[in-house]
């Protein structure tokens, strides 16, 4: 079924595209945003291609005798994963009849392709030869890889979230294209981010990532990341002010679904990562003498504590899961903290020397580079400036109307 | 066919030959230890002992490496070498990650040692540097991952792929005292003074190799793994072969 788009869309020229989005329009903190995010993200790619052209890889802080995945790998890790989250979230009202959480859905489809598109760029910039992926990939066709498999289903996923977005930017929420797109697009990246918990789970010569259940291990959390990128962005879209939200969103954020859906996460968060550390800390096999040094880390405890235990207590509390400041803040130190637990559970993956000798006598130490950090600046910037462009070209607030009646606006002759 | 290793702890003293005829032999830089021999220590004053323990790529029969290598770029030879084809290879790493055993390296990092042997033997835009010393360019092959390599791509030993492809078919050992037949040893296997390096044909029960890892009971480093080494160690009562990764067991 072939649907015309808002002729403001259809017809934009560069001038105008230039004009909407510099616009204040409804939300001025939006070209705030979206002007900053361009100034960082020019910089710091500047950076970036400056170190990758002078030095190459040897920018990075990671090396053969034992970190060879560093930052921008859990940057990576860390994006995709919340990618995967914010479809779950999408999926609530679009697959599985939770209407309620309607008024994000489209956001969380625009937000989807931003912090995907963000992940796939550090990973190339992180490659040795993104390029020649491109074909080398495709005509290895290495199916015992998890890698090629990971490759495989989020160039998918991209794809089927893309073509997902254009169809409910028209308007179109319910075709049978558009349903077949949405259950295509989340059946695709259950699987992804299945194939990317056994890139990690099926490496049994590294104990800390072997782990069946590690694809489980990563729906929940990605499912969590999803969930507080959702409060945060919807949030900064309306200058943290519950009035200048559209009544079925503001009636979503006073309301009891979504810090009760935010808690259960953490929760179970909580569960996982306990049951992860003290098997960790039980076992004496080797491999797993990392978790000692883990817990030692004030970082770890920062972000169990700050990061996971008192937003769950923020979410679970009745008089403060309804206030928005509690709501932001809650999602903003789970951002933190899962953004720490990817590098964590990256990094401390390899901290045990592999045949090294008296080269390193001890655990591995690590520290990302200034390049490698000016790396996670391109992505959050870029995330940023995709979301604020979004924001403005398409109207994210959008979602279908009670059942039998026309979409908003702009979704005239949906169905 | 299947080439392996086999090395006698017994003999080896630990000298380092081997890795400095590997860097030789395949211009490797400073850290960049194809082959090395591992140093620790076990026990405390006055019961310590100094350890050490010779590790090359093990070419295991089921190579991890291979497995998780997204473009095939890691691949096994039908005579039992596990090669990188430099041309395939996307940098990825992950085979890095998935080796048990530690031997193999990314050309593009901070130097180990100053100056930066890359920035004075510069470049020549194909290679990743150019040493003064180099294998002759005819025998430079990257689809094998022989020779001075690119950059951007992972590096390992080849059990001197450049020497054995070229032995005679059929032969049982590669025995370094025979003359006819050194040229095709691997370098590290030559130049061992003590001689506690064997090479030859695992699939022949005839050779060499074979029979010493029968009589000597060869063992093979972390074997639970499954990786099944084409190395094999002999322990004698010299020690065992190192039962876990690393150093700190705390």
């Amino acid at each position: 079924m072939s649907m015309p788009l808002p002729e403001q869309q259809a017809q934009m020229s560069i001038p105008l595209l230039l004009k909407t989005l510099l616009a204040d329009g409804e939300s001025p903190s939006m070209t705030r945003v979206l002007k900053i995010s361009v100034g960082v993200l020019v910089i710091s790619l500047a950076i970036v291609f400056f170190a990758l052209l002078t030095q190459g890889h040897a920018a990075f802080n990671t090396n053969s005798y034992g970190i060879t995945w560093g930052l921008p790998i859990s940057t990576y890790v860390f994006l995709v994963l919340t990618s995967t989250g914010l479809t779950f979230i999408a999926s609530l009202s679009m697959l599985f009849g939770f209407e309620e959480f309607y008024p994000v859905a489209k956001r969380c489809v625009w937000l989807a392709v931003v912090t995907l598109v963000a992940g796939f760029t550090v990973l190339a910039l992180e490659l040795g030869h993104p390029f020649r992926m491109l074909w080398a990939v495709p005509l290895g066709m290495q199916y015992v890889s998890p890698m090629f498999w990971m490759g495989v289903f989020y160039t998918l996923y991209l794809v089927l979230l893309l073509a997902k977005f254009w169809r409910i930017n028209a308007g179109d929420w319910d075709s049978p294209l558009s349903r077949a797109l949405g259950i295509a697009s989340f059946v695709s990246v259950v699987i992804a981010h299945s194939t990317l918990g056994l890139l990690f789970g099926m490496m049994a010569m590294r104990p800390m990532w072997y782990d069946a259940m590690l694809p489980v291990y990563f729906l929940i959390t990605a499912a969590l990341s999803g969930a507080a990128f959702t409060v945060a962005f919807t949030y900064l879209s309306y200058d943290i002010d519950r009035k200048k939200m559209a009544p079925a969103l503001r009636e979503m954020a006073f309301g009891r679904a979504l810090p009760n859906v935010f808690a259960t996460l953490i929760g179970i968060t909580i569960l996982a990562a306990v049951s992860r550390t003290i098997t960790g800390l039980w076992s004496n096999l080797d491999g797993l003498q990392v978790y000692a040094h883990l817990v030692r880390s004030p970082l770890f405890q920062a972000e169990f504590w700050l990061g996971l235990v008192l937003p769950f207590f923020l979410m679970l509390s009745p008089t403060l899961q309804r206030q928005r400041k509690m709501q932001v803040t809650a999602a903003v130190l789970v951002m933190v903290s899962l953004f720490i637990g990817r590098l964590e559970f990256l990094v401390v993956g390899q901290m045990l020397p592999v045949f090294k000798g008296s080269w390193i006598p001890g655990f591995i130490e690590y520290t990302p580079s200034f390049t490698e950090w000016m790396l996670v600046v391109v992505a959050v910037a870029l995330t940023f400036l995709l979301y604020a462009a979004g924001d403005k070209l398409f109207r994210l607030d959008e979602y279908p109307g009670p059942k039998g009646e026309e979409m908003a606006p702009q979704g005239a002759g949906a169905r | 066919m299947k080439w392996g290793m086999v090395i006698d702890l017994e003999k080896c003293t630990g000298c380092q030959a081997c890795s400095v005829a590997c860097g030789m032999e395949n211009n490797r830089l400073p850290g960049e230890h194809w082959q090395d021999v591992l140093f620790y220590t076990e026990g405390e004053y006055p019961s310590a002992q100094l350890k050490w323990f010779p590790r090359p790529c093990m070419h295991c029969e089921n190579p991890s490496c291979m497995h998780v290598c997204p473009t095939g770029a890691t691949y096994k030879t039908e005579d039992g070498a596990v090669l990188i084809n430099w041309d395939k290879c996307i940098g990825c790493k992950y085979c890095m990650i998935a080796c048990p055993y530690g031997v193999r390296f990314y050309t593009d990092e901070k130097p180990l040692v100053e100056p930066n042997v890359k920035t004075v033997f510069k470049s020549d835009g194909e290679h990743s540097w150019s040493p003064p010393w180099r294998m002759p360019a005819t025998r430079e092959d990257w689809k094998r991952g022989v020779g001075v390599q690119p950059n951007d791509v992972v590096s390992k030993c080849t059990f001197c792929y450049h020497r054995i492809s070229k032995a005679p078919k059929g032969v049982a050992d590669l025995d370094p005292n025979d003359p006819n037949l050194r040229d095709y040893t691997p370098a590290c296997v030559v130049t061992c003074a003590p001689g506690a390096r064997y090479f030859g044909d695992l699939d022949n029960p005839e050779s060499e190799v074979s029979k010493l890892i029968a009589k000597k009971r060869g063992v093979r480093l972390l074997d639970h793994l499954g990786n099944k080494p084409q190395v094999y160690y002999l322990a004698g009562e010299a020690g065992a072969v190192p039962s876990s990764r690393a150093n700190n067991k705390s």
